[in-house]
């Protein structure tokens, strides 16, 4: 009944969601080329996670301490459902990258990983002001000391707002952003 | 011809004349017979029309069918074995010994084998499967596939059928295809109404003499000589008046179908349009829905003694009714299955069997909308928006919803309980008091349950969404949380003063509103004034703030309606439905996020096309730390305020956040909160807006707790947001630290924590350098 476990499991799921996240971004940026050329511009920053076998990355996005695990976590489950969207969105498939993420949210709907990556698939949808909304919502539930999500948080918050023709909070969310490096 | 005209007419003036005669009425014949063969060919012209028209156009409307949500079941997943028994009830799986085919399972102990069937969702397919699912507890341990082993990361069972918009003419039907129907199905069809069904041409002339005669033998009407095609004629094509016109016309058309249509259409169509059972105004057509009525579960899944049952209705769905005429049921059935082993349908042993067993019928219509009349009811109203009424009613959608059936069930039978048991202790009239019920997912807003009132398996009344009361003391958290968002002005420590108010009105009234307890209290702290919901503490708060800010706040947790700036409004002067009150705790419960309260993942067309979804969107609301600060003190309400009672009524350890609600007189008593994962909104009252009696903590609050005791919840685990820093404060709202004594750890927005130490701390001389290290 107890609620740390699903925190504890989201350090196994980073692990897990790592590897996957830096392809998912790179995909981002080559969706993004074919479509929208000013878009690769702006999505290049974020294509900067190294390997998945490299282990610096995963530590930063573990958080500070966590707690013991007192159930089997459902991490095997949304990775399944996290997988699946990386594959659909590789394939090109949004609306279903999009349904297996809100599916994976109602298995753990307090993973701020998740939120991020559904807001990352809204991106390239091109549905700004939702993109902004997840990520704020990724930002309030990621652990302490998250500074990894949060700032890739706002990278994207700072990419929709551009779209969005919101300049100055843009360069705000950009700044933000810099600031948790 | 002139020739030989000639020579008869040279014959005899007799033979003549009679040879005329003849010709003459031959002629008439004739000419009469072309007639009536023009007339009739007209006629079948005209009703072949008919025939093709009603063919094949869109033959029949049909209704969209509504699911719930599917289950997902993984390792970890809260899971009771009770609760899985009752989801796999819920789809009509059958519990066997041995698990051997789709749509069965078995449990020993805390394992179930389960075969699932296949099922096509809005995202694709799911294929059959059998899996060993492992409960220990609580939770689901692990699931394996039958065969093999094979660790199954992620098994989704398929949705329960959960009711049906069917039209105004009120006919329910769910399409079947020919190949759907069962052999034994169709044999005793044929056994019972037409048994040269493959071998006349429409009409039965042999089976009309059949009849005829044992009807004769009997010396009343027996046996009818219709065949399918005729009485499928009749109840598809024609009116229910009886009259020899009719009857011919039946006749004809039974004819013209048959030339026009292969049997194994005709049987297609019998099988979708007989009448079947009646509920309320729901008529019950077709075998495909018939078998989900009685049985609920799909046609290809019947026995022989249950197609036999269905059979057997055809002749009377109401005399016969297995659920009123259990015993006129079972005498029909088992006529079926003996007139199916005298035609050698089946063995006189299969028969005995079949004959042996009981009717099987399932309690109520399983699925379909009176079930669960009050979600369906949302369901349709947030459908409208997107859709005709038409194309609800006829274009065989299929609609997904968010709907728990597990937390349904309980909500309902909680609810039922809890005020029965409420009126006979407080010796309320019986059955005076109502309630609703509105459970939604946190984070998501999905709604899991909706209960409209008491004896919810009826439709009525929907409580849920239109009993539009005052909110009374469940509007404060929006006052205290304008005053927290400000936080260079409130901390949850600032003292506010619980004093008299007395406030002229337009019109000359004055407004004097006094606390539940008729005391003054002075000053106040602020997180304990909402504790203790004083009301004359919080209409100075929200005088001091302004009602226009408090408004702003209402409005951005997700109020729709027009809120009038009067200051009663600080203490609930607001009229909103339960479903409505869900919607600004969710926002709360989400951390600031409002999430629109949704009942529907997603439409699909009846060749399974998805045609929309209803996706998750979230719209930040509030400040998070804000509202973090409102939380622990909706938490504090739970465990030392006004809902203590919680304490004893939820299992221990589980952590939730709540506010009571109790309006004028004792009218309306409410309660609304939440747990990690789930925010429930309870309402108990009268319909004729009678007092009850009851406040919030003695009327909704056992019947909130009740459910959420009843269902699984996460605990709220209160880790604080960025921005957010816990500090020790003295009794007197001072810095303090852990070891001075009395001090307490609240959280403040940072910045916000007093600035002026604690004696404690000067005593230790420690408080310059406590004070260096925030400032």
């Amino acid at each position: 009944m107890s609620k740390p476990n699903w925190r504890a499991g989201r350090t196994l799921l980073h692990l897990a969601a790592i590897g996957t996240y830096a392809v998912l971004l790179t995909a981002c940026g080559g969706l993004g080329r074919s479509d929208r050329p000013a878009q690769v511009e702006e999505r290049a920053p974020e294509v900067r996670a190294p390997a998945p076998e490299s282990g610096a990355q995963v530590a930063a996005y573990r958080p500070p301490a966590p707690p013991r695990v007192a159930r089997p976590v459902p991490n095997r489950a949304v990775g399944v459902l996290m997988r699946r969207a990386d594959d659909q969105r590789r394939a090109g498939d949004l609306d279903a990258a999009t349904v297996s993420l809100e599916r994976a949210l109602r298995i753990a709907p307090d993973d701020a990983v998740l939120w991020h990556r559904l807001a990352a698939v809204r991106m390239a949808q091109q549905r700004h002001d939702l993109v902004v909304q997840l990520a704020a919502k990724s930002n309030a539930l990621a652990a302490a000391g998250d500074d990894q999500l949060r700032g890739d948080n706002w990278r994207l918050i700072a990419q929709a707002r551009r779209a969005l023709g919101d300049a100055a909070g843009a360069r705000d969310a950009e700044q933000r952003a810099a600031a948790l490096r | 011809m002139a020739a030989k005209k000639k020579r008869t007419r040279g014959r005899g003036k007799k033979t003549a004349r009679r040879n005329s005669k003849a010709r003459s009425w031959w002629k008439i014949l004739l000419a009469g017979a072309v007639l009536a063969a023009l007339l009739v060919g007209a006629y079948s012209i005209y009703l072949g029309k008919t025939v093709r028209v009603k063919f094949e156009g869109k033959r029949w409307a049909v209704p969209a069918r509504i699911y719930a949500r599917p289950l997902d079941l993984y390792a970890g997943a809260s899971m009771t074995a009770e609760q899985l028994q009752t989801e796999l009830r819920f789809l009509g799986y059958r519990q066997v010994g041995d698990v051997a085919a789709a749509a069965q399972w078995a449990r020993k102990g805390g394992r179930f084998t389960i075969h699932t069937r296949d099922f096509a969702f809005w995202d694709g397919q799911e294929a059959a499967q059998a899996v060993v699912v492992d409960i220990a507890g609580s939770e689901v341990r692990r699931i394996r596939s039958q065969s093999g082993g094979r660790a199954v990361d992620l098994l989704r069972l398929e949705p329960a059928l959960v009711g049906s918009i069917y039209p105004a003419h009120n006919e329910d039907r769910v399409l079947v295809r020919r190949s759907d129907l069962p052999d034994h199905l169709v044999n005793g069809l044929l056994a019972v109404e037409d048994r040269r069904f493959f071998h006349h041409g429409g009409v039965d002339l042999r089976g009309i003499m059949r009849a005829l005669w044992s009807n004769i033998q009997a010396g009343k009407a027996v046996q009818g000589g219709s065949t399918l095609t005729q009485q499928l004629v009749k109840n598809f094509i024609l009116s229910p008046e009886r009259s020899l016109r009719r009857k011919l016309n039946e006749a004809l058309m039974a004819l013209i179908v048959e030339a026009r249509y292969s049997k194994d259409e005709i049987l297609e169509a019998y099988a979708n349009e007989i009448f079947l059972g009646q509920e309320g105004q729901r008529a019950i057509h077709g075998f495909g829905l018939g078998s989900h009525f009685y049985f609920n579960r799909p046609l290809n899944e019947l026995r022989l003694h249950e197609s036999a049952l269905l059979v057997g209705l055809v002749k009377g769905a109401s005399y016969f009714n297995p659920r009123r005429q259990p015993e006129r049921a079972l005498q029909r059935r088992n006529l079926v299955i003996d007139r199916m082993q005298a035609l050698g349908f089946v063995s006189p042993a299969e028969a005995e069997t079949a004959k042996q067993r009981p009717l099987g019928v399932t309690e109520r219509g399983a699925a379909h909308g009176h079930r669960v009349p009050a979600f369906v009811d949302l369901v349709r109203r947030q459908l409208r928006r997107d859709y005709r009424e038409e194309d609800l009613t006829s274009e065989g959608l299929r609609i997904f919803t968010t709907l728990d059936p597990w937390v349904q069930q309980q909500a309902a039978t909680q609810l039922d309980r809890r005020l029965a048991s409420l009126e006979k202790a407080r010796r309320i009239d019986r059955e005076s008091l109502q309630g609703a019920l509105v459970v939604v997912s946190a984070q998501d807003g999905e709604v899991q349950a909706l209960v409209g009132g008491r004896d919810a398996g009826y439709a009525g009344f929907n409580r849920a969404l239109d009993a539009v009361r005052p909110i009374g003391s469940l509007v404060k958290p929006a006052v205290y949380l304008t005053a927290l968002a400000r936080s260079d002005r409130y901390t949850l420590g600032t003292l506010i003063e619980d004093k008299a108010v007395d406030l002229a009105l337009p019109g000359g009234r004055r407004w004097q509103p006094r606390n539940y307890d008729h005391q003054l209290h002075g000053e106040v702290a602020l997180h304990e004034a909402l504790a203790r919901s004083l009301n004359l503490a919080t209409v100075n708060l929200g005088l001091q703030i302004g009602l226009k800010p408090v408004i702003t706040t209402l409005q951005a947790l997700g109020v729709q309606r027009e809120i009038d700036p009067f200051p009663a409004l600080l203490l609930g002067a607001l009229s909103l439905s339960p479903f409505e009150v869900a919607q600004v705790y969710q926002t709360l419960a989400a951390g600031g996020f409002n999430a629109p309260l949704r009942a529907i993942r997603a439409v699909v067309d009846a060749e399974q096309q998805p045609l929309q979804r209803y996706p998750l969107t979230v719209t930040q609301a509030a400040d998070p730390a804000a509202v973090f600060l409102l939380t622990r003190n909706l938490v504090e309400v739970t465990e030392s305020g006004t809902a203590t009672a919680l304490r004893r009524l939820l299992p221990a350890g589980l952590q939730v956040a709540g506010k009571t609600g109790t309006t004028n007189d004792l009218r309306d008593s409410w309660f609304a909160g939440f747990s990690a994962d789930r925010v429930a909104v309870a309402w108990v009252g009268r319909d004729d807006n009678a007092p009850i009696g009851l406040s919030g903590a003695q009327g909704a609050l056992p019947v909130w707790a009740d459910l959420m005791r009843s269902i699984d919840n996460q605990s709220l685990q209160m880790l604080p947001p960025t921005g957010v820093e816990y500090h020790w404060v003295d009794r007197d709202g001072r810095l303090a630290a852990e070891h001075c004594d009395g001090a307490v750890a609240f959280p403040f927005i940072a910045g916000s924590q007093p600035a002026e130490p604690s004696d404690c701390l000067q005593r230790h001389d420690r408080g310059g350098f406590l004070r260096g290290l925030f400032d």
